[in-house]
């Protein structure tokens, strides 16, 4: 490297997407500084980074989430640059605007283009007057109940209320009768307030069973703007994505060109800087509604990378720096498959409440075209304070079914034990025929997966199995005991052996 | 050896045999011969067929993976009793417990109030998540211990309720 873009990056975020923005780093020889609470003293994130820094208590507001102390960071600690992540402060127009004041870089979009973009509301109006389709609701924010009753009826029920800052499902609510509609307005402002200290929540039309999809663009200080193909991210769990891949099944060459040019509009007329997503619904008929840009890396951009050979990373900090769009990127195309499982701490088994605990096995798979971007490992304690997104697994191959079929053997290798995670609901989900047909709608879980019962008999035995060879090891130490433990082990009885040999019959 | 496991309400005996091969377990009809390949991972052979499982005891309990299938098995204790699983509170029929330590949200019911089961009877935020609780039985609402906005763990009833018969 002839020159280092940055002297040194802090990185105001945590868990894998902090794991995955330092690896980028690294290749582009800049120092990481990690910053942290005290719940994540011990965190992947902190042990990644070059050098860490502790910024409060758990409580995201008063860590993660606090502007002046991560800036003062930053700044007593030589930092040029500042990369946020996705979640947290990665939207928040104010965090660009502090970073400028106290002359660092934010590596993302102008803080103009977040405020447009990061209110629904003004950024369906502005898109909608520029010949972009949204989908019909109201234009300005909700004050009263009569408001929102007269909106929801002008539109027609079912109706979805969505937070005016909103995201990752945070505050958004179905509402199919007008009995629902004042308890469903006020659970979404108190997720939407508890999500991103603003209440401000509003009302649009349910489109029934549309697909998510979703272009990823990229913007530069020059004038230059292109999108990097799609990603469909249909299949979801109480509007919190769980599969995403590319591309989707659903859009023809012509589509996709069209949706893809709409998608580069959209940042163009926003003023948009560095990586961005445009997310769109398409319905039955094929149209599709502008419904938000996301001013931030996604959680999903791997499935990008893997098609595409790009490092959105490594390119949010070059144009960060003041670099035109990389050649390799204008002339990107689509190769294979990919798909993404995001690894939530839940327990699919159990009304997917969140789990919690200590992780006390942890093993990745590996392969070709298998990869993992983690925030945990052995050892690591998964509290309540965060969210529950633990690590993702990204796989792809030439063809849609072979990558389904990598996925599905690279979840049963991927272990982690001490929590409760989603894998085996992935995969369940990833076998159903309506995946394996590429029927992704929104609806895809509710419709498929709802009757989903977990058949445990077969594996019952070989757990209890295992698990009684696994206590022979220390009976005593973990405090419980065998029956009749009395008698011999067999270690003891098992005759001659050698480590790496196999004992003659 | 001999050892028994539960898992929810199924308890399972195994026995360990020393095999030509192995380490051999007996549960009920079937058998299976099994190595620790790693630390925490085993293979297990079964009918010819050989599975990879990863297995770790901790407490009162014995995690285990099986093709992403999680299993948490429970290890009877010294005076033959079983501890209830982490959280657990699946027996007790007349209490609503929070899910994991959290906040309370919203109460959605009151003292005195007649609950069908599966009734949604309060809110708890975890996780930036709101997750509701809904009513393991019918009955009348006896106690509510805790308000709306208080932080609350896995130990204490939320509800307590008055089951009918």
């Amino acid at each position: 490297m002839s020159h280092r873009l940055f002297k040194k990056i802090l990185v105001a975020n945590r868990g894998e997407i902090a794991v995955r923005v330092m690896n980028a780093c690294k290749i582009l020889d800049i120092p990481a500084l990690a910053v942290y609470s005290t719940a994540d003293k011990d965190a992947v994130h902190v042990h990644t980074a070059n050098e860490a820094v502790e910024i409060g208590p758990p409580s995201p507001r008063e860590s993660y989430l606090n502007i002046d102390r991560i800036i003062d960071v930053a700044v007593g600690n030589n930092c040029d640059a500042i990369h946020p992540g996705y979640g947290f402060l990665s939207e928040n127009p104010l965090f660009p605007e502090a970073c400028h004041k106290a002359g660092i870089t934010f590596i993302g979009p102008p803080s103009d283009a977040m405020k447009l973009l990061g209110n629904k509301i003004q950024s369906r109006i502005k898109m909608s007057t520029a010949g972009v389709p949204i989908i019909p609701g109201m234009k300005t924010a909700g004050v009263d109940i009569e408001m929102f009753e007269k909106a929801a009826e002008s539109a027609g029920y079912p109706i979805l209320i969505k937070a005016a800052a909103g995201g990752g499902g945070k505050g958004m609510r179905v509402v199919q009768s007008k009995e629902e509609l004042q308890s469903s307005v006020e659970a979404a402002m108190r997720e939407a307030k508890n999500a991103f200290n603003d209440d401000t929540v509003y009302l649009e039309k349910y489109i029934e069973n549309p697909r998510h999809i979703e272009f990823q663009v990229i913007a530069d200080n020059h004038g230059n703007a292109i999108h990097l193909f799609e990603r469909e991210c249909s299949v979801q769990r109480r509007h919190q994505k769980i599969i995403e891949e590319t591309p989707s099944t659903a859009l023809t060459p012509a589509l996709r060109a069209q949706m893809g040019s709409a998608a580069v509009r959209v940042a163009t007329i926003a003023g948009y800087r560095n990586a961005g997503t445009v997310e769109f619904l398409l319905d039955k008929n094929g149209s599709f509604y502008f419904l938000e840009m996301n001013t931030r890396i996604q959680v999903e951009h791997p499935v990008t990378e893997m098609t595409t050979g790009a490092d959105l990373v490594i390119e949010q900090i070059r144009i960060a720096a003041n670099e035109k769009i990389s050649d390799y990127l204008i002339k990107a195309s689509q190769r294979g498959h990919a798909i993404e499982c995001r690894i939530y701490a839940e327990d699919a088994e159990n009304n997917f409440l969140p789990s919690s605990g200590e992780i006390l096995y942890y093993e990745e798979p590996v392969g070709p075209g298998i990869r993992v971007d983690s925030g945990i490992t052995k050892g690591s304690v998964i509290g309540v304070d965060y969210d529950p997104i633990l690590a993702k697994l990204i796989v792809h191959a030439p063809t849609r079914d072979l990558a389904i079929s990598k996925m599905i053997c690279a979840l049963k290798d991927y272990k982690i034990l001490g929590i409760k995670t989603s894998r085996r609901f992935l995969i369940d989900a990833l076998n159903h025929p309506e995946f394996k047909a590429g029927k992704t709608y929104t609806n895809f879980i509710e419709k498929n997966m709802a009757d989903r019962a977990l058949d445990i008999e077969p594996a019952l035995e070989l757990a209890a199995a295992v698990s009684s060879v696994a206590m022979m090891k220390k009976p005593q130490a973990s405090g419980a005991s065998s029956v009749k433990s009395k008698g011999i082990s067999p270690w003891q009885t098992i005759g001659s052996w050698e480590i790496g040999m196999r004992i003659p019959k | 050896m001999i050892n028994q496991f539960r898992y929810q309400d199924d308890l399972i005996e195994t026995e360990i045999n020393s095999g030509p091969g192995g380490i051999e377990v007996t549960v009920g009809d079937e058998q299976f011969r099994i190595q620790e390949i790693l630390p925490g991972k085993y293979e297990a052979f079964h009918n010819g067929v050989k599975r990879t499982v990863c297995c770790v005891i901790k407490g009162a309990q014995a995690f285990v993976d099986i093709d992403g299938i999680l299993l948490d098995l429970v290890i009877p204790s010294d005076d033959g009793g079983f501890t209830s699983g982490a959280g657990g509170h699946s027996g007790e029929k007349d209490k609503i417990y929070a899910p994991m330590p959290g906040k309370i949200v919203k109460l959605l019911v009151k003292e005195g109030d007649k609950v069908e089961q599966k009734q949604p009877m309060v809110i708890v935020e975890a996780m930036k998540m709101e997750n509701q609780v809904n009513s393991p039985s019918a009955g009348v609402v006896k106690k509510i211990n805790f308000k709306d906005g208080e932080q609350v763990g896995t130990e204490v009833a939320i509800i307590e309720l008055e089951i009918e018969f």
